[in-house]
């Protein structure tokens, strides 16, 4: 990324949406809707000032990126989209906040991610299963064998980055190297 | 702050049920809602399930769909007695005026629907009766382009006017569907855009409360009230 001056860094806010829908929606559909929608009220010069981004969309929570000065009035917009690739939806804003990681925690619930939805695969042997939750070197791991977390009562296997790569410290020999 | 949506449509005249609408409500933040169908059977249906919602005040109103001014004017005087909320279906230049100059009325909705808005003289009249006039945000949810825009110029000169004659506004999205509904910020965002200040929206919000609870107490006649 091209480097820029500290005081003009543009400032921006992420808005966790929710989208109410009688059917599936794809991202793409909703980034059409939004876009059109956008354009409709504002025209072209409008919406290069709110300069309005899809970050992420799971099928009914997202996160958008807007200006910082343009959170009213992006969900203005957000409320005139009444329905996305023929389907009738409601795109709900959640909450509003200054980084991805804040309006992810404190608005995206994390307990709907459906394990099968996530990509990073962990195998220990003793356990394996997919990544839920990354939060610093703390892991939730949603287990293949929902046996293992019987005991505690939980859904997710509690662990850290630690265990992941603990091994591989010892099998090339570093960690008593020393 | 207690905010209404004050001009929603159940079945049969939408596609939920009160109590779905009341859920849905309470979950976007509103206090109350006050439905008012069309043509509401005796007793509405879902009454019953509303109650169960909780957490919500679901009122039923009526909304008078009238050909000419004597049938506004006899269906407000008759409905008066039976209901808590009385609004009158807009968008016709004599109905709008036959609204504004009945003070058994409460709400005059949509009245731009027609792209007729209200004209000076229902304004003054609406003043006089205190009479509020609803600004429906369903066409701006609902319409693009060249719609939107002739109903947006009704807007501004109706808008003109609820401030030259200092009129009671509210503010509805005269929902059909959850789906249709927006929580109150995003109606103060919406209204923000058609040039209503935030503290005027958020009044607006809240008028229907207030009316509803003055209409509740017991009147033996004009300014006189039974204890």
């Amino acid at each position: 990324m091209r480097s820029w001056l500290p005081v003009l860094r543009d400032r921006r806010r992420y808005l966790a949406i929710e989208v109410e829908a009688e059917g599936r929606i794809r991202a793409a559909d909703l980034t059409r809707e939004v876009r059109s929608a956008q354009t409709s009220l504002f025209g072209d010069l409008g919406a290069a000032k709110n300069r309005l981004r899809m970050i992420s969309f799971d099928g009914r929570f997202g996160l958008l990126r807007c200006s910082h000065d343009r959170t009213e009035v992006c969900r203005a917009l957000l409320a005139t989209v009444h329905s996305v690739g023929g389907t009738r939806a409601a795109i709900r804003v959640r909450g509003i906040s200054g980084t991805i990681k804040a309006a992810t925690e404190k608005y995206i619930p994390q307990s709907t991610l459906q394990p099968d939805e996530n990509e990073r695969r962990v195998d220990l042997g003793l356990v394996s299963g997919s990544v839920v939750r990354v939060h610093g070197r703390e892991i939730d791991l949603a287990p293949d064998d929902q046996k293992i977390t019987e005991g505690s009562g939980t859904r997710y296997v509690g662990l850290t980055s630690f265990d992941l790569c603990g091994e591989d410290i010892d099998a090339d020999g570093t960690s008593d190297g020393l | 702050m207690t905010y209404f949506e004050c001009n929603l449509h159940t079945l049969p005249d939408g596609s939920d049920s009160p109590s779905r609408m009341a859920l849905a409500a309470r979950k976007l933040g509103y206090s109350g809602i006050i439905i008012t169908n069309h043509n509401a059977p005796v007793p509405p249906f879902g009454s019953d399930g509303a109650r169960l919602a909780g957490g919500i005040e679901v009122v039923f109103g009526a909304e008078i769909v009238a050909a000419d001014q004597r049938a506004v004017h006899s269906r407000a005087a008759s409905l008066r007695n039976k209901v808590d909320f009385i609004a009158v279906h807009g968008g016709d230049e004599k109905i709008n005026r036959a609204a504004c100059e009945d003070p058994n009325v409460d709400m005059l909705a949509h009245p731009q629907r027609g792209r007729a808005g209200i004209g000076v003289a229902a304004a003054r009249a609406a003043r006089d009766n205190q009479v509020a006039i609803c600004l429906d945000l369903g066409p701006m949810i609902h319409l693009r382009g060249g719609g939107r825009v002739r109903w947006m110029e009704a807007v501004k000169r109706d808008l003109d006017l609820v401030r030259k004659f200092d009129l009671h506004l509210m503010i509805s999205t005269g929902a059909a569907s959850h789906l249709d509904l927006r929580s109150p910020r995003e109606a103060v965002a919406l209204a923000s855009l058609l040039g209503v200040e935030r503290d005027r929206a958020l009044d607006a919000l809240a008028l229907p409360g207030s009316i509803l609870d003055l209409n509740r107490r017991m009147w033996a006649s004009v300014g006189v009230e039974v204890l």
